[in-house]
């Protein structure tokens, strides 16, 4: 997928447009974020933190082709600023499909979602620059009035625009182009009303980018290699094959019909073969989301 | 040979004076467990007696508006119909499990050409298979002396028969039976009755809401 795909896309938005009965919709969330490994590096002497301001916003039609499924076709802007390492931060504007089908009738009804993501970065640290795609089939089911429960297959890439001159001969091409499966879970439960907490475990097995001093040992392992001056010394970022866990717990108060606040904190754990060692982050994220209609 | 006027309102007159200048009055209070006035409680009063007067037919409304059914609690008499317009500018498909009347009104624009009769007493819980967050209630009641109380809890129910009533009430939220809600009460033309309940509420746990972050998509 490529700018072509977007294009396609967005001809797809204006097509469902038109239709007698399209449902539009618009979201928005601004919040803060903070990551304390946003290096993603293995030794704690190498990690970086820092905090971000994070937007975003997500609009299109939908389009109930039929009483159980419905087709969703959304634009997707946002916008991370990062308040020290500058070259992280990046606006991003994409795409997604999604088609949804229940099986049955009500809100209980077990359902299936497939969808389809695209969205081009633009970084300040240009080598960053590119596309991330997402691919992926979730299916879910509602429990009584307060459980809910999904499960999610999902692929995502990374393409980066922009190569980096090689470090190491043997190494050529971007260490930031990644790729991975993911095998998630999520749990949610209804406190009150007004509250929500959801559990979410996510497992991804794929590549991964970490920045750290050059180091024989992990250019061991790498397959991609490249010099990354993103936290102000020469580092270096390599491309290495790792299984990630994540564990994602958030809690969201409503404010109203359409507004509301969120609380999100998240673990993760990357483990690299071969013993090269574990990297883990923790990050935290604090956001308003509003549904404007 | 056609009756004459005067022939007509004597009759008319005969028919229904009596039950006007024999009217009573009900009044209700309904509230919450913490004091609060409850909109949209339903209050039923039926005649020990068992005299009710005849059916006649009868179509209410319940509208689908910004994707809610509007109103969100409709009391009606066993044996009315209901027709469901559809007021958005999308499409909904209507249902209900309940065993008092189930039905499925399946993907419609507009107003369905066939109102839906509910002929048994009993809560008809209504969902849209599109939009899971809406929610809306009919309530069927076995007599036609019902009310709705408004944002001030209050239920004022008129031109009742005298005589012995059984009272009740009943929320979409309420904990507990509608029957343990039972008062007796005696309307008297002369005297208006007053009941109050307050109930205990669970919460309603299928709000509309905004999004959860990092779940785009339709709601």
């Amino acid at each position: 997928m490529n700018r072509h795909s977007l294009c396609w896309l967005c001809c797809g938005l204006t097509l469902l447009s038109t239709s007698a009965y399209g449902d539009w919709g618009l979201d928005a969330s601004a919040g803060v974020t903070y990551d304390d490994n946003i290096s993603n590096s293995l030794d704690a002497d190498d990690r970086k933190a820092d905090t971000a301001a994070v937007i975003d916003v997500s609009g299109g039609v939908h389009e109930q082709l039929s009483g159980s499924t419905g087709l969703g076709l959304s634009l997707l802007a946002s916008s991370d600023t990062f308040a020290q390492y500058t070259g992280l931060s990046d606006i991003g504007l994409g795409a997604r499909l999604q088609m949804r089908t229940k099986f049955g009738l009500g809100a209980q009804a077990p359902w299936l979602a497939v969808a389809a993501q695209a969205m081009y970065r633009n970084f300040h640290y240009d080598y960053l620059d590119g596309w991330r795609y997402e691919a992926g089939i979730t299916a879910g089911k509602q429990f009584g009035e307060r459980w809910a429960l999904r499960a999610t297959v999902r692929y995502d890439a990374t393409v980066t625009t922009q190569t980096p001159p090689p470090l190491i001969p043997t190494l050529p091409g971007s260490p930031y182009d990644v790729y991975g499966w993911n095998l998630g879970v999520q749990g949610t439960y209804w406190l009150t009303g007004a509250d929500l907490l959801s559990l979410a475990l996510n497992r991804r097995t794929g590549t991964v980018t970490t920045v750290s001093p050059p180091d024989d040992e992990v250019a061991e392992y790498a397959d991609r290699a490249a010099l990354n001056t993103v936290f102000g010394g020469p580092e270096v970022a390599y491309r290495i094959f790792a299984t990630t866990l994540t564990t994602t717990l958030t809690w969201s108060h409503s404010l109203g019909e359409r507004a509301a606040i969120n609380l999100l904190y998240a673990y993760s754990r990357s483990r690299a073969p071969n013993d090269l060692g574990d990297y883990y982050a923790n990050v935290i994220n604090l956001s308003l989301s509003y549904a404007f209609y | 040979m056609t009756p004459s006027l005067t022939g007509r309102l004597i009759v008319l007159a005969c028919v229904a004076l009596p039950a006007i200048a024999h009217a009573a009055k009900l009044g209700a209070l309904v509230s919450g467990h913490d004091g609060k006035p409850l909109a949209n409680a339903v209050v039923i009063a039926v005649p020990e007696d068992g005299q009710l007067p005849p059916l006649t037919k009868v179509v209410e409304v319940v509208d689908q508006i910004d994707k809610e059914f509007v109103p969100y609690v409709k009391p009606i008499r066993a044996g009315s119909y209901v027709q469901f317009p559809n007021k958005d500018n999308i499409r909904h498909h209507v249902y209900s499990f309940s065993p008092a009347k189930k039905f499925e009104l399946p993907l419609y624009s507009g107003t369905p050409s066939q109102p839906v009769l509910f002929d048994k007493p009993g809560v008809v819980k209504l969902g849209c298979n599109i939009h899971d967050w809406m929610l809306g209630y009919i309530y069927v009641a076995e007599t036609p002396y019902f009310g709705k109380s408004a944002g001030d809890g209050r239920v004022q129910l008129e031109n009742l028969p005298p005589g012995r009533y059984r009272v009740r009430v009943w929320h979409p939220r309420m904990q507990g039976s509608e029957d343990a809600t039972v008062q007796r009460v005696v309307l008297q033309e002369a005297a208006p009755a007053r009941v109050e309940w307050k109930l205990r509420l669970n919460p309603e746990y299928r709000p509309r809401r905004a999004p959860l972050p990092g779940e785009p998509g339709y709601r």
